[in-house]
């Protein structure tokens, strides 16, 4: 059992997947059935955190190394999703919190990095993606027909995971790796819940979840010899759900469950984009050894 | 009368006395230091690595080893392990984060002697922005001219074993081993 719990293949993925579903149903089910709803996607952050004690340890605190600021503000942003889930908090105040914690959390990060503009630069590009996930269109969008509004975020969430974890490995960071593959089967956990048929609302913990590959990224560009400018290319992926809406899904029974597939396929596809240049620029080489 | 004989005694004695020897100061010579490491791989065989670059600092009595000091800088960027690839991954935040932490240094507290040339080394590591106190066995090798460099030069080895997730590094433990021998060959030229 320890062999496995130790085996890298099994902590970036089948531990993941089954940690993310269970700790969504169980928050789902703790929460009742209308705040339960909105709390679910707190289990991605959830495993993604045990994951993290798993992989790499529990680190200190006030923790030295920008490692130990990626799981205390991660740990900092479930908290805070959690809390304004269960205040029932919507709209700005709570855009604006998730905000202000993505700012704290990526300058918290990159601070002892930035000692040249150009350092600086992939901080500006993950703070406007940021903008994006507080602000922006990962916030519910209402129930058109074929509308996946915890669905499209998590398909999002789902793919610059992947992007990150992949890149990472190629890149010879194996725990950024793990971190990266784990949040990917998360996520993958979150949408077993919602597939066919939707169940749960993405409100401020899923917009906190969707904020952690934002924060890998930041170390993977940051302190690491990776070529993080690769995953500009899984950028596209936050425009799926608006492609999705020009997509002739039928107004039937299989529209929510048809419009998640198409979500998610168009997700996915910028982020393999972007392993592929990643992989391209490493001259084709991962880093088994 | 009594007083007089004490003073003249204790006179006597002060200028008999060879002159005690202060610290001297010495530069690890770069060119002859060994900094190297070997971790355990997934319990089939050892793996020896090594720090290319490193600088210290030592001041060295002969006479009273317990009073010198020593203090040693590593670059964490410098690690080689005789395969690039993985040079790399020791160099992310998996294990040295050598962009982060580029520093590993060791300032001595405290030298213990032990025997007529050995003793016992006691200081604070500080790897990943974190300082623990360690101890490495020392063995004074040798001290006096180099017939090579004509310089005064004194040269001594050290052994000891930490722990790495003493220091936050805990990736892959305990496949890759949480114990970590250090093998420090080094000679110091007189300053």
């Amino acid at each position: 059992m320890t062999d496995l719990l130790n085996d890298p293949f099994v902590q970036s993925s089948l531990l993941p997947l089954i940690l993310g579903a269970v700790a969504v149903g169980v928050l789902r089910l703790v929460g009742g059935a209308r705040t339960g709803r909105l709390l679910a996607p707190a289990g991605i952050a959830l495993a993604f955190l045990g994951l993290f004690i798993l992989v790499v340890g529990l680190p200190a605190f006030p923790p030295p190394s920008s490692m130990g600021k990626l799981f205390w503000s991660a740990a900092g942003g479930l908290v805070l999703g959690l809390a304004a889930d269960a205040l029932g908090l919507k709209g700005r105040p709570v855009s604006v919190a998730v905000a202000v914690w993505l700012v704290l959390a990526l300058g918290w990060i990159a601070g002892p990095a930035l000692d040249s503009l150009a350092a600086a630069v992939p901080l500006l590009v993950l703070l406007a993606v940021g903008a994006w996930v507080a602000f922006g269109g990962s916030a519910p969008d209402g129930h058109s027909p074929g509308s996946s509004s915890a669905a499209a975020p998590a398909a999002v969430l789902l793919a610059l995971a992947l992007a990150v974890g992949v890149t990472a490995l190629i890149g010879s960071s194996a725990s950024l790796a793990q971190l990266g593959l784990a949040l990917t089967a998360a996520t993958g956990g979150f949408l077993l819940w919602n597939w066919p048929t939707e169940r749960h609302v993405w409100g401020a913990s899923g917009r906190v979840a969707l904020g952690l590959p934002l924060l890998l990224a930041a170390i993977l560009a940051l302190y690491t010899q990776v070529q993080a400018a690769t995953l500009l290319l899984a950028l596209p992926a936050l425009a799926a759900e608006p492609l999705r809406r020009r997509l002739p899904i039928p107004d039937t029974g299989f529209g929510p469950a048809l419009g998640t597939v198409a979500v998610t396929v168009l997700a996915v596809l910028p982020a393999l984009v972007a392993i592929a240049a990643a992989w391209a620029l490493s001259g084709g080489e991962a880093s088994p050894y | 009368m009594k007083k007089l004989l004490s003073a003249a005694v204790l006179a006597a004695t002060l200028v008999g006395a060879p002159a005690f020897a202060a610290p001297v100061a010495y530069k690890v010579d770069p060119s002859h230091l060994s900094v190297g490491f070997i971790v355990n791989h997934l319990g089939f065989a050892n793996l020896i690595g090594r720090f290319n670059t490193a600088a210290g600092e030592l001041s060295f009595d002969k006479d009273a080893v317990e009073k010198s000091t020593l203090s040693v800088t590593i670059d964490t960027t410098s690690v080689d392990t005789n395969h690039a690839k993985r040079d790399e991954h020791l160099r992310s935040p998996d294990f040295f984060n050598a962009k982060e932490f580029p520093k590993m240094t060791f300032k001595s507290t405290k030298i213990e002697k032990t025997g007529a040339n050995t003793g016992t080394l006691h200081g604070d590591l500080t790897l990943l922005g974190v300082t623990k106190p360690i101890t490495l066995a020392v063995t004074f090798n040798k001290d006096g001219v180099s017939a090579a460099s004509k310089l005064e030069t004194a040269g001594f080895s050290a052994r000891g074993t930490i722990k790495r997730s003493d220091f936050g590094m805990k990736y892959g433990v305990p496949n890759i081993s949480d114990d970590i021998q250090l093998l420090i060959e080094a000679e110091a030229v007189k300053s």
